[in-house]
């Protein structure tokens, strides 16, 4: 099954045609493209209700992507000429319904032609979404190069488009990343995975306590879009939150306000659920992982962790944290791993930020960045520079 | 066993109404919360760290309760090791979690009693001739052993002389059928089954036949979720098994394997009613307040039987509700509970896609 041609054969000899449309890097038309996408999204009466594809909006406004593509240029040494990969293909994340287009779009400015493997069931917010896309690739002529369908996994479908690929980029967790990477590309092509990862918010209790209400109350807003924009079941969504010094109030105070904040923006999770974090909850007290758990609503559960890693590798999602302390920034080395990516940050300084990412260099993290950042999509992603690496460099001597 | 099961157990079956029983259940609840705090080292870590360390309460709804999912989860045991004769597990498809129960001598036998006291309410005080709606493969052949096995077997404890409906294949034996009801001549006789396999392999198979259930007493229980899907409703099983073979004393019963033995039996008006030594409450799925009677919600179940691990209170993932407060004197007394099915499910997705891998 395929959205884009009639039968899977037709997709394979689309996407064998593709192989040679790839241009140069950063070229007018393509920051055109993603301008006018921009444009579309936040004129769009469906997709411009919808926070996450604001934020998308925002991120490929003709201003931004300019700013990002001559911060690219300036990296590159004279004599090296920018060319793209050729073709890439995109497999994004189910969960996650906006990575399809950040990935597709990087790819895009840098010049490649590009195929992208939607999941088989979109959700309708989803559906709005690829009609924004799809328009506007139409609008501006793009469609013939930037290909959005999708066809059954593992097959021969899958293995035929595999083979024609310069760049293969594969959203959505280890066993995914692993099963994909075993069909060959190009033999030439790069393939990028980005597997399984979990995140966490470091919060200064100094900070915390000496900020005032106005401050409170924005930092729980901005927890709240981390966590809750998608159901806390992204690589980037805050699953644990630690706190750097021990203020058992201010703890309560800011859980108190993300109920606040959860109930004004009226989100609700499924009582089933609430279930499954009641029975985490129970489950990590019965253990010992946690000392003490507390119901605040069935939006929100926290259990105060004595064993920070345990809670990381563990959740439910749709609102559980575990809430860990710890007396020095050194001590956070002793639960990241390589499986950690986003640590958001309240109430330090840069320089404790740099000597934190120095200090777990050697055992993970990907990105360090304020609180309500999150979720913000970058160009350098789990440490992968993505520009980069969706274009090849011609040596001119 | 604790003063206040023994109290429940020496009263007539259903017969304690709401007030007597709330006295009971309370005291009892507090002395088993009190019993498992000091035996059961993860219970204790909940109780600490969830109800505040607190295990006296002046009402049931304040008592604290368990997810049933903790069953499936870690090990609840307060007995030691050494004193645990047999471990429970209830029935998982392939691949998925199983509770498991540790029972000691004294919950076993708790069990049994209990068990017994709740079915001589609708059997009298004589063991019956029984009619087993299944195979006897169900518990001879060790392949087929299952909760289902162990369920035939449980319940043929309390009939006699006992008779098998359906063949290996689950197919009906009318001849053995018919063998069974002719040498009875009308006298009394007891029917067990489970719920689907009593409706598709003997009433959708035999309504029929002419046969003549009149003088016997069915008893049945299992999920009604493929019943729902073949629109078959606890009323209409009953019209329908009346219709056909002139059977009316048919009870249904609800219970959890985290704590077998407390049966809530099917009497008036259909509805689902606690043993003494039981009781439940509904709360709001999304609060977990308890709401008032006849509205729906989840169904926690309190027993006064669990004596070897802490599963005297605990919060299900039924949805149900109070429909009746009866005083007993239909013989069903508390409150008649309708169980309206699960909790759907919901399936968060995470940033891996192992479901979509087979999509």
């Amino acid at each position: 099954m395929n959205l884009a041609e009639a039968t899977d054969e037709a997709l394979v000899e689309r996407v064998k045609r593709m192989a040679g449309m790839a241009r140069e890097p950063f070229l007018p038309a393509a920051i055109d493209l993603l301008s006018g996408m921009s444009r579309a999204i936040l004129a769009d009466s469906e997709t411009k209700l919808v926070p996450q594809y604001v934020a998308l909006a925002y991120w490929m406004r003709g201003a931004a992507v300019k700013k990002l593509a001559k911060a690219f240029l300036d990296t590159i040494p004279d004599g090296e000429i920018l060319a793209p990969r050729g073709l890439a293909f995109h497999l994004p994340p189910t969960n996650v319904d906006t990575i399809f287009v950040y990935s597709w779009a990087l790819s895009a400015l840098a010049g490649n032609a590009n195929v992208v493997r939607l999941p088989a069931t979109l959700s309708p917010q989803a559906q709005s979404l690829l009609r924004v896309v799809s328009k506007t690739l139409a609008d501006e002529q793009q469609a013939e190069r930037n290909l959005f369908g999708t066809y059954d996994h593992g097959g021969e479908t899958e293995r035929e488009i595999c083979r024609n690929v310069d760049l293969r980029i594969i959203w959505g967790g280890d066993a995914k990343v692993e099963k994909v990477s075993q069909i060959p590309i190009r033999p030439d092509g790069l393939t990028i995975g980005f597997p399984d990862r979990q995140s966490l918010t470091l919060i200064s209790a100094a900070a915390y306590c000496s900020a005032d209400d106005e401050a409170r109350d924005d930092l729980a807003a901005r927890l709240f879009n981390d966590a809750y924009w998608f159901d806390q079941m992204g690589c980037s969504s805050p699953r644990l939150i630690v706190w750097l010094g021990d203020n058992p109030e201010c703890r309560d105070d800011l859980y108190n306000r993300l109920e606040a904040v959860i109930q004004q923006k009226s989100y609700i999770a499924d009582p089933a659920v609430g279930m499954a974090k009641f029975g985490l909850a129970n489950d990590f007290l019965a253990e010992g992982v946690a000392a003490s758990a507390r119901r605040y609503s069935n939006e929100l559960q926290v259990a105060e962790v004595s064993q920070p890693k345990v809670a990381l590798q563990r959740t439910t999602g749709g609102g559980f944290f575990g809430d860990a302390q710890i007396l020095s920034l050194d001590e956070v080395r002793n639960f990241v791993s390589r499986k950690v990516q986003t640590i958001t940050h309240f109430g330090f300084s840069h320089e404790e930020l740099i000597s934190l990412a120095r200090s777990i260099a050697g055992v993970g993290g990907y990105r360090i960045v304020p609180v309500g950042e999150a979720l913000q999509f970058g160009s350098t992603w789990d440490g992968v520079p993505l520009l980069s690496h969706m274009t090849r460099r011609i040596v001119v001597r | 066993m604790i003063a206040e099961l023994e109290e429940s157990l020496a009263a007539t079956p259903y017969s304690l109404e709401p007030e007597a029983r709330q006295r009971l259940m309370l005291e009892g609840l507090n002395a088993l919360t009190a019993k498992h705090y000091e035996r059961c080292l993860p219970y204790r870590r909940i109780i600490d760290g969830y109800w505040r360390g607190k295990t006296e309460f002046e009402e049931i709804g304040g008592a604290p309760y368990l997810p049933v999912s903790i069953f499936k989860t870690q090990i609840m045991q307060s007995v030691p090791d050494t004193e645990v004769r047999l471990t429970l597990t209830s029935s998982g498809t392939t691949g998925q979690a199983v509770s498991r129960i540790p029972l000691d001598a004294e919950t076993s036998s708790i069990q049994q009693r209990a068990l017994a006291s709740s079915l001589r309410h609708v059997l009298g005080p004589d063991r019956l001739p029984m009619l087993v709606i299944d195979t006897d493969k169900v518990f001879k052949d060790p392949k087929m052993m299952s909760a289902r096995g162990a369920g035939v077997l449980g319940l043929m404890r309390y009939g006699r002389t006992h008779s098998f409906a359906l063949d290996a294949s689950l197919e009906p034996d009318i001849k053995g059928i018919r063998q069974f009801l002719d040498q009875l001549e009308g006298r009394p006789f007891f029917m067990f089954g489970f719920t689907f396999l009593v409706w598709t392999s003997f009433y959708e198979r035999l309504r029929d036949k002419g046969l003549d259930l009149s003088a016997g007493v069915l008893i049945h229980s299992g999920g009604w979720k493929k019943m729902a899907e073949r629109a078959v409703s606890n009323a209409f099983f009953r019209t329908a098994f009346g219709d056909a073979f002139g059977l009316t004393k048919i009870h249904n019963f609800y219970g959890l394997v985290e704590q077998i033995g407390s049966i809530f039996l099917e009497g008036r008006g259909g509805l689902l009613y606690a043993p003494n030594f039981a009781d439940v409450i509904v709360r709001d799925p999304r609060t977990l307040e308890p709401v008032p009677d006849g509205s729906t919600g989840l169904v926690q179940l309190l027993s006064l039987l669990p004596h070897s691990y802490p599963g005297h209170s605990i919060l299900t993932e039924d949805l149900g509700v109070i429909e009746r407060i009866s005083d007993g004197a239909d013989g069903w007394a508390g409150k008649g509970l309708r169980i309206e099915g699960r909790l759907p499910r919901s399936d968060l997705r995470g940033c891996s896609d192992v479901i979509a891998m087979a999509a």
